[in-house]
């Protein structure tokens, strides 16, 4: 049955008829290829390689970008295509922001002519999967600490250092890695089976189990003169990068949401206690109608900021005030909807756990919600709380 | 070789249909698609295109709103696309027929292919309908077809199971269920149908006059709700049920 | 009121919806013929009360079905209503000789009225439709929506060559999977679906079939799910369209596409062990139970019958 989204303020009623023909799209492969295989996936801890192609096929992998073998659709339909990706699974979501935003932009943005004409193409068709290395074990909310150094050899470079929480490391063929190179933050793309870079997976996650989690390790890891990205340096390039994925994800926690909402609201109406549905009894449709609010303020937001960005009228401080709420809201309606469930609420027979636990790492990526809080802090005040230092 | 693929558009089969003052409210149906067997039949129109070149059109008769789902076909692959506009209250079925064959007949097309029977209306007259105001050979309840020779090979139910029949142009196939579903577009179809153009035409253009239907609809009406059922718990039930069934309802 | 029957026939025999076609026309005032292509079951037709004259339709083109070259041939002997079952060969038909004759249709009848108004279920049974049409006209009748009359009668019998050019040739017929019963044709239907847990399961169903003369059903998503399920078992929206006097719904949780191919049975029993499924919106008779309790008990009980 096509699903019928939670959509309260007709807000999609504001997208284009293209964007609105993408959404569907995205809808029936989460229909008919996701949902039906998400808990089994989840299990295994596997990210299933049909999906990979299918997204290539569809065209959505670095929609908003154009040229390159890339559609060039706006960043309003890349926002709906993480907001339907992310009502199946947010590790889907993650698979396509991390190719799309963190490995296809820095090299379509950054790269040099060679690089975009190699690389882009195979990415967008999903043939090569691609990753993002900033974070470290010890340089997460601080990534301008980073260890992982870059020595120009004169006729090859010398990567050493690690990285950690890289979505799609183990499976990637193509890892953009951010290193000092003097100092200076550079980005250089590594690829699977350079001498020195392993990739090794990181199991026994209790959330994003469908998406590949892996650590980056370069020892002595040799790459050519030719795969440093010549246009950036400096943190810009990084934080460009998760300006845009960041962005994907406020969008994104709406599907989680909706998917909790039809659940809990479903679940609510068919679930007899003291004789009638739950959902007839005032505690219960309370907390349906906090969720209703929450999502259509979500969504509006979302839509707002969406035009910003095709705009560009936006400045990063959007996107940190949407990230952070939107993914809050959508955790804690997660928690909600988990909670109308009762016990039935933590079985893979209903998404409103698996959700929860996912929305658990959303919250902590990509800048984690106090940070996004500090980034605001800064910008009302002109005072930077990052660190103690006042410099 | 130009194919032609009749499409229609309907409520969603999962939309819930209410009647208000005799006549179901179209304006309370959510969300308009294809009619799944037309579905099919697009799918082999791109197979036969895909095998044997030529050019898809896409063929609906119906209100202005149809127009959004001639450009889902063109998302899939269709490469022109006709909108022959009416309105559904004032046709009846030999009228649509006449419409369709003569867009049909306009294009030049020699090979048609529909769904069996639309998802609103149910009835089925309108592929064989149009076969035969064209003089096309007609082939019922097809669920898979393929270019060879000259012609086509198609497979179709039989009272006895399936056949495997071939035909010459020119030539109708209504679809069944089919052995392959409807493909999904990709961003690429999409961008390009927004830019394909919807040739709109009135009966006028296609030099059919539209008499008063000789099919007047009296009323719709909601089915009669049936009285409530009986629950029972448990598989120590079952003799009851089917004392039931044998006693009450006569069945067995 | 003239009407013309094209008889349905099944194998070499008439299918019991011919005589239902003689009790709807003779229902509105219809005085009907008997139209028997291939000249099958024509000594039959004459024994069906009401009817007036049987006419054995013969020709080379009877042999294939052929829809379009049987209208041919079949339109000049009609008169007034033409009428056929609404089988996918009668609509098929029907649409063609409405085509040939212009005259208006209707396909599908469940009620006719004198005068003659139609009603007729639209949109998979979600709304009833009534309209009015003048002879001459075309109109199919569903299967078991109208009585049949008794067999006292002894109309006379007629011949007519009259063929057609045939444009459909049949290469390969391909039998069903198996002998057993289409559930189009089945008076009593058990369906399973995905609560059926494997393919293999159903062998149970079949087992239950066997005992009481049913057909063996699905519902999509069994049918999707597993090759092992051929699609002419397939019951809804996409499937088939059936009406028998019983309908047991076994591990089907009751899709509105589901539903939408169903819900005319006579009787319908649902077994599901989700107490809150939609099937048993619609069942007569629900069992909350899982299949692997409740059809041995549903065996048993059939074989005591």
């Amino acid at each position: 049955m096509p699903y019928d989204a939670l959509d309260f303020y007709d807000v999609d009623s504001l997208l284009t008829e293209e964007e609105r023909m993408v959404r569907d799209m995205v809808r029936d492969f989460v229909d008919n290829e996701v949902l039906p295989k998400i808990e089994q996936a989840c299990r295994e801890e596997k990210f299933p390689d049909e999906w990979r192609v299918e997204l290539g096929k569809m065209g959505v992998l670095g929609a908003p970008l154009k040229g390159y073998g890339c559609p060039g659709l706006s960043y309003t339909a890349y926002g709906v295509i993480c907001r339907e990706l992310e009502r199946g699974d947010s590790g889907l979501r993650s698979f396509a922001s991390v190719q799309g935003s963190l490995a296809m932009y820095p090299i379509w943005d950054f790269g040099s002519e060679e690089q975009k004409n190699h690389y882009l193409p195979k990415m967008a068709s999903g043939e090569w999967i691609g990753c993002f290395g900033l974070t470290e074990p010890d340089y997460g909310s601080d990534p301008g600490g980073m260890i992982t150094r870059a020595e120009d050899m004169g006729d090859h470079y010398l990567l050493n250092g690690a990285k950690m929480w890289i979505t799609n490391g183990t499976i990637a063929e193509v890892a953009v890695v951010w290193a000092k190179l003097d100092g200076v933050i550079r980005g250089f793309i590594v690829e699977k089976g350079d001498e020195g870079f392993t990739a090794p997976e990181m199991k026994g996650k209790h959330s994003l189990k469908a998406s590949v989690t892996s650590e980056l390790v370069f020892q002595d890891c040799k790459i050519p003169k030719d795969r440093i990205l010549p246009g950036v340096k400096g943190l810009r390039g990084p934080f460009s990068c998760l300006n845009n994925a960041r962005y994907g994800i406020s969008w994104g926690a709406i599907g989680s949401a909706q998917a909790c909402f039809d659940s809990a609201k479903e679940y609510a109406m068919s679930r007899i206690q003291f004789e009638y549905p739950i959902a007839s009894y005032q505690l219960v449709q309370n907390k349906l109608s906090w969720m209703l609010r929450e999502i259509t303020k979500a969504q509006l937001l979302a839509y707002h900021l969406s035009q910003k960005k095709d705009a560009g009228t936006w400045i990063p401080e959007h996107i940190s005030l949407a990230k952070m709420n939107n993914v809050d809201i959508a955790l804690e309606i997660a928690r909600v909807a988990r909670d109308i469930h009762g016990a039935n609420g933590i079985l893979d027979e209903y998404p409103v756990m698996r959700h929860m636990a996912n929305l658990e790492s959303v919250k902590t990526y990509e800048g984690t919600h106090d940070i996004h809080n500090l980034i605001l802090g800064r910008h009302i005040t002109g005072i930077q709380a990052f660190t103690r230092s006042l410099e | 070789m130009t194919i032609a693929v009749l499409l229609k558009q309907v409520p969603d089969t999962t939309a819930k249909i209410t009647v208000s003052g005799g006549r179901v409210d179209e304006s309370a149906v959510g969300k308009w698609s294809m009619s799944p067997y037309d579905e099919y039949a697009l799918e082999y129109a791109l197979q036969l295109k895909e095998s044997g070149g030529g050019d898809l059109v896409a063929i609906t008769c119906g209100p202005a709103r149809a127009s959004k789902m001639l450009t889902d076909a063109a998302a899939v692959g269709a490469d022109s696309l006709v909108h022959v506009v009416s309105d559904d209250s004032g046709i009846d079925s030999s009228n649509t027929q006449s419409l369709l064959a003569s867009a049909v007949q306009r294009i030049g097309a020699e090979v048609v292919l529909c769904g069996k029977q639309a998802a609103d209306t149910n009835a089925g007259s309108t592929g064989p309908g149009v076969a035969s105001i064209l003089g096309f050979t007609c082939v019922g309840m097809v669920s898979e077809v393929s270019a060879e020779g000259g012609g086509f090979v198609a497979m179709r139910t039989s009272p006895s199971g399936n056949e495997k029949v071939s035909v010459s142009k020119p030539c109708l196939f209504t679809f069944d269920k089919a052995a392959t579903e409807m493909r999904r577009p990709n961003v690429r179809g999409i961008m390009m149908a927004k830019k394909k153009a919807v040739e709109t035409l009135t009966p006028a253009d296609l030099g059919v006059t539209i008499d008063s239907p000789r099919v007047t609809l009296e009323s719709h009406s909601a089915p009669a709700e049936k009285p409530p059922g009986q629950k029972f718990e448990g598989a120590e039930s079952v003799p009851t049920v089917v004392s039931k069934l044998r006693d009450e309802a006569n069945v067995i | 009121m003239e009407v013309t029957i094209i008889a349905e026939t099944t194998g070499d025999a008439l299918h019991p919806v011919t005589a239902q076609l003689v009790g709807a026309a003779c229902s509105m005032g219809g005085a009907p013929t008997v139209i028997c292509p291939g000249g099958i079951g024509t000594s039959e037709a004459s024994t069906i009360s009401g009817v007036v004259k049987v006419i054995s339709a013969e020709g080379d083109c009877f042999g294939t079905f052929d829809s379009g070259a049987w209208a041919d041939a079949l339109s000049p002997l009609c008169e007034g209503v033409v009428m056929t079952s609404s089988s996918a060969h009668g609509r098929e038909v029907l649409a063609q000789i409405a085509a040939i004759r212009d005259i208006p249709i209707v396909q599908d009848a469940t009620g006719l009225e004198s005068g003659i108004k139609v009603t007729r279920p639209i949109y998979s049974g979600k709304a009833i439709e009534t309209s009015v049409v003048s002879p001459p006209c075309a109109i199919s009748i569903r299967q078991n929506a109208f009585e049949s009359p008794g067999s006292d009668g002894s109309s006379d019998i007629s011949t007519v060559n009259n063929s057609s050019d045939i444009g459909v040739a049949v290469k390969e017929a391909l039998a069903k999977a198996s002998e057993r019963l289409d559930v189009g044709e089945a008076d009593i239907i058990i369906s399973g679906g995905r609560g059926m847990g494997d393919p293999s399961n159903f062998s149970h169903l079949y087992e239950i079939a066997d005992i009481v003369g049913a057909a063996v059903g699905a519902s999509r998503a069994a049918v999707d799910t597993w090759d092992e399920i051929p699609h002419d078992m397939q019951v809804g929206q996409t499937g088939k369209t059936v009406n028998p006097s019983l309908y047991i719904a076994v591990g089907i949780s009751g899709a509105i596409q589901h539903l939408a191919g169903m819900r005319s049975s006579k009787y319908i029993v649902a077994i599901n062990k989700d107490a809150d499924a939609p099937i048993f919106g619609v069942a007569d008779y629900g069992i909350v139970s899982t299949w692997e309790e409740a059809l041995p008990s549903l065996k048993e009980e059939f074989g005591k019958l």
